[in-house]
């Protein structure tokens, strides 16, 4: 942190000044270790932004020399690992303590099962990466051997590992599928950080490397480890959605008046046309871009017509899996936007980064030149995601509106929406900040 | 002169004087306008957050009124919660960057001329704008979060414009659960949102929904009966459902009444009433046969049809006179309309289908007979689909008895205009008529006792009275056709009943009713099935299908028809499980 271009006394008495403030502002929210982790890793990047390239700019004095804002990449690998990741989780600890009596119960069987799970998958999604630049024996060098067997059960190991954990940190906010993503994207990039960047040369007796230049080598690791968090989130999510319905809303006392089915469908319904809306917009960046060709060859053509055609059935497809996922998530318009932003940005990781190229046989994902490429893309992504999450608001807050008029459902439809005061704007910050920020720093 | 809150009075004469200035500053501060209030807190917030967009945008004069002007935007977009610094900082953090995407990154170079091309370089170009936005967006939450518990503690809450007293809500009572009843309080949901001023009563003898076009199954075994049910209550959000049956309705005074079980009464008042009473069994003026013979309207008359039918099988089992056996497997329907021929189908399916269970049973004692007063049956059908399905039923053993009436009835013998039926089981299709309470309503009936009413389906006359369904003699707008008393135009007239019940509430011109029909389709028997579909904009022409394809259409289209997708779900189990096992004969209720 402060520390790296500082006097060796300037970062501890900084780093106090800046853990009472986190003290003081935040410590009410972080009411159990995940929810510490979250804030402290968000507060940690706004206080990144704010000493290291803030400042900078701010005494604008390196306005516009961006390699200096690469220079600046060991501080916020710094500020992540040395000091928002240690301030969150005891302050988590300590509020987890105080608020022992008001937590909801966790469910350790459900929370290391349904995590293990849930890593193991998403660690077989990262291991493709790993084969196709041989990173296996990597890894098995940790055991001082080199065999790519041994380097894929430690992978596969250190993944059920990093699964059961996040069950145990998060299972509290784990509501719906697409905010578990979006939390499993934060513990993913989180790991990025904490794993290959800082613990693998500790343990392999190197020193560690935080330079931008080797965080740019492992940025294929970095989309692995969004797209393995990214699974996580949503299989942790439904093997806890499972056990939640078949064993706990099979339960006729606390079973929802409206069935599950019903608001799937409605869910669909309101999806798709947020989808459209949001595609809609898309379009003009598209146009701007002279981007409709490129998706029409995802169908075999070249013309914009077609390509257009393509574009809103996908972002018709997009919404409806945006309302799938993040139904009941969004208490106000600010909250809806937000979630729509991160999905959006999910939806760029998992499409132009990742399936994309794997349907269109463009040689290689997950490469620094390939993001690059596909900024156009990203910003396309995130206006989609804000107006479709915007319309799909409205949509369901008119049907609540209705709904709670009768007294019967409105205390359940209560309950079921994310309340205020989750962990969710910490991740909306750290998400964004981070998925935004470190293609621009190291593609 | 006039008094603020804090219950000072205030003199205009002396606004120029320090004190009193204050005095009203704090009275408009109090009475402004929430957005107003929120809009000045976010200006302010945004101008002392200014700073990191100062130093990053092109001048700082820009930075400064963007700072601003995204503040007062922000603060008012967002209602604020107390003390929630935390979650406003971060989220308006958040935002920042969205901010930056459409600001930086689209709107200003778009107006600076510049063809936007988003490459990786401009993005790095553009870093430290994005630095600015979060860092602004990070102090503006925290900022305006502190202004606003300021505001709160020092002005109070956020001034609400005065709320007019709610007003008295329109009662809208619906008597009738059926298709139109029901439809109609789903549309009058649906029209009126989430509107207050208007509340719904549905009152129904029944407290679900019968999906009368699968009663057949019901009788002959096929589905279960809560199948093809589906509760009042469950679906519909804000309407009251009262079960009991409407003992008297009052036009003048605006009352119905309710009787209950116990002979207690409970009174409506309403506004408008919808009357969706639909219609009942007509036997004609024939007693012994309305007191013998099984009505075929409700979950309860197929239920006991198929109770009976079972018990018929299980008497003829151990009976050893073949004469009375033959009498005791004798199933004679009285009506060769949708309703009869399928019950028919139905149950010759379903009797053929259980003989393997009854040994001692021979199967040429069973006969299912269709009376029917015409030359051929399903009159609604052009001929050639009426003669296919005749065919089609008499080659699975169905009898059929045309150009002939039913006269009368006595136990085990069923007497017809043109001779006599040994049989204990009679089913009643032959005719219906609209519910008879109507008529002791001081309003215009047609031959039928159907309510006649206008083409938006007002009673003339009488304002807030209408009638849809079954019980209404309503004519086409369009075309001044009679519309048929089916469930096909009932949800459709319930539609536009519900749109003109809102518009006479709300002064506005009602639309007359207009509907094609769609079309018709029977089930005559196993995987066969007869259906007459209007071509899609050629009205007048129509396409037919039979056999297997017709059957599958039903299907398709009565499935997708049947309200609640649990329910739909349930009766595709039910299909499935027809599939691979036989039909339940198991008696469920006790036949007296």
């Amino acid at each position: 942190m402060a520390s790296t271009h500082a006097g060796i006394f300037a970062g501890p008495i900084s780093g106090t000044v800046f853990g009472v403030l986190f003290a003081v502002v935040f410590a009410n929210r972080a009411t159990d270790r995940g929810s510490g982790l979250l804030w402290g890793l968000a507060y940690a990047l706004l206080l990144w932004l704010a000493v290291v390239p803030g400042a900078q700019v701010i005494a604008a004095n390196l306005s516009s020399a961006f390699e200096t804002q690469r220079d600046n990449f060991p501080e916020l690998a710094g500020y992540i690992v040395s000091y928002g990741l240690p301030l969150g989780l005891v302050l988590g600890t300590l509020g987890g303590r105080r608020n022992r009596a008001i937590l909801p119960a966790l469910s350790f069987a459900r929370a290391i099962v349904g995590g293990g799970i849930a890593g193991i998958a998403g660690g077989w999604a990262f291991g493709k990466w790993m084969e196709q630049v041989d990173f296996y024996p990597v890894i098995a060098s940790l055991v001082g051997s080199t065999s790519p067997m041994v380097g894929k059960t430690i992978h596969f190991l250190f993944a059920a590992i990093i699964g059961a954990s996040f069950g145990l940190l998060f299972q509290r906010d784990v509501r719906g599928y697409g905010s578990s993503m979006a939390w499993g994207m934060t513990y993913g990039i989180f790991w990025w950080f904490l794993g290959p960047l800082t613990l693998l040369p500790l343990c392999l007796g190197k020193p560690v490397d935080w330079s931008h230049t080797r965080a740019e080598e492992l940025f294929g690791s970095l989309i692995g480890h969004i797209v393995y968090g990214l699974m996580v989130g949503l299989l942790y999510a439904f093997v806890d959605r499972l056990c939640v319905r078949f064993l706990t809303e099979t339960d006729p006392i606390h079973r929802e008046p409206e069935g599950p089915g019903v608001r799937l469908i409605r869910s669909v319904q309101w999806g798709a046309v947020a989808g459209l809306a949001g595609g809609l917009l898309y379009t003009l960046v598209l146009v701007a871009t002279k981007s409709l060709g490129q998706i029409a060859a995802i169908v075999g053509g070249t013309s914009s017509a077609l390509g257009l055609v393509v574009h809103l059935c996908i972002s018709i497809l997009l919404g409806i899996s945006y309302g799938i996922l993040f139904q009941r998530e969004a208490p106000n318009l600010a909250s809806g936007i937000a979630w729509g932003l991160v999905y959006g940005l999910i939806s760029w990781f998992v499409g132009p980064l990742t399936l994309f190229p794997l349907a269109l046989k463009t040689g290689e994902v997950w490469t620094a030149a390939a993001a690059g490429a596909q900024f156009p893309s990203l910003v396309g992504h995130l206006i989609y995601g804000s107006v479709a999450a915007a319309a799909f608001w409205l949509l369901e807050r008119r049907h609540s509106d209705w709904l709670l008029l009768d007294p019967r459902l409105a205390a359940r439809e209560e309950r079921l929406r994310r309340p205020l005061g989750t962990s969710a704007p910490a991740l909306w910050l750290f998400v964004l900040g981070m998925g935004v920020l470190l293609p621009i720093l190291l593609a | 002169m006039g008094t603020c809150s804090l219950g000072i009075r205030v003199q205009p004469a002396t606004f120029g004087r320090g004190i009193n200035i204050r005095v009203l500053s704090k009275y408009m501060l109090n009475h402004m306008n929430k957005y107003l209030r929120r809009g000045l807190i976010g200006m302010i917030a945004g101008l002392i957050a200014a700073l990191p967009l100062a130093a990053t945008q092109e001048t700082v004069l820009t930075g400064i009124l963007l700072a601003t002007l995204t503040g007062a935007a922000y603060a008012t977009a967002f209602r604020p919660t107390p003390r929630a610094y935390a979650d406003s900082a971060m989220t308006a953090a958040a935002l920042g960057v969205p901010a930056w995407v459409v600001t930086g990154v689209i709107l200003f170079p778009l107006f600076a001329g510049e063809t936007p091309e988003w490459s990786n370089q401009e993005m790095r170009d553009r870093f430290p704008e994005l630095v600015g936005w979060v860092l602004y967006g990070g102090a503006l939450g925290l900022i305006a979060q502190a202004l606003n518990d300021l505001a709160l503690a020092k002005l109070g809450p956020e001034p609400e414009p005065p709320r007019a007293a709610p007003p008295i809500p329109k009662h809208i009572v619906i008597l009738g659960g059926g298709f139109a009843g029901m439809t109609t309080a789903q549309n009058l949901e649906e029209v009126f949102g989430a509107d207050r001023s208007v509340s719904f009563t549905l009152v129904s003898e029944t407290n679900a929904l019968l999906f009368t076009p699968m009663l057949a199954e019901v009788a002959g075994s096929s589905l279960e009966p809560s199948h093809i049910s589906t509760p009042l209550r469950t679906s519909l959000r804000r309407t009251q459902v009262v079960r009991g049956k409407v003992s008297e309705i009052e036009l003048e005074s605006r009352k119905i009444r309710i009787a209950a079980e116990g002979g207690a009464t409970r009174e409506l008042a309403y506004d408008h009433i919808v009357f969706a009473l639909g219609a009942v069994s007509n036997y004609l003026g024939l007693r012994n046969v309305q007191e013998l013979a099984f009505d075929f309207k409700s979950l309860l008359d197929a239920i006991r049809i198929r109770n009976h039918v079972i018990d018929m099988f299980e008497q003829a089992d151990r009976e050893t006179n073949a004469e009375v056996r033959r009498e005791m497997l004798s199933f004679v329907i009285a009506g060769g309309g949708f309703a009869g021929v399928e019950l028919a189908g139905a149950l010759n399916d379903f009797s053929r289908g259980i003989l393997a269970d009854y040994p001692n049973i021979n199967p040429e004692d069973v006969q299912v007979v269709v009376v029917h007063a015409r030359d051929r049956i399903l009159p609604e059908l052009s001929e050639s689909l009426g003669r296919y399905a005749q065919e089609s039923m008499a080659m699975r053993g169905v009898t059929f008895r045309l150009d002939c009436r039913l006269t009368d009835c006595r136990p085990g013998n069923i007497v017809l205009s043109d001779g006599e039926i040994r049989a204990r089981t009679l089913v009643w299709t032959a005719g219906t008529a609209p519910n008879p309470l109507l008529k002791t309503l001081p309003i215009e009936t047609d031959r039928r006792g159907a309510v006649i009413v206008e083409s938006t389906m007002a009673v003339a006359g009488h304002s807030g009275v209408w009638a849809v369904g079954d019980c209404a003699a309503l004519k086409d707008g369009k075309t001044g056709n009679p519309c048929p008393p089916t469930a096909q135009f009932a949800l459709r007239e319930a539609r536009t009943l519900a749109r003109n019940i809102r518009a006479a509430i709300q002064g506005r011109p009602q639309q007359p009713f207009h509907f094609d029909s769609l079309g018709a389709l029977c089930v005559v028997g196993h995987q066969t099935a007869c259906a007459e579909l209007t071509v899609p904009f050629a009205r007048q022409k129509s396409m037919r299908f039979r056999g297997l394809l017709a059957w599958l259409l039903w299907r398709g289209i009565y499935l997708g028809k049947l309200p609640g997708l649990e329910r739909k779900v349930r009766v595709l189990t039910d299909w499935a499980i027809e599939l691979f096992f036989p039909r339940d004969i198991v008696q469920t209720i006790e036949l007296k």
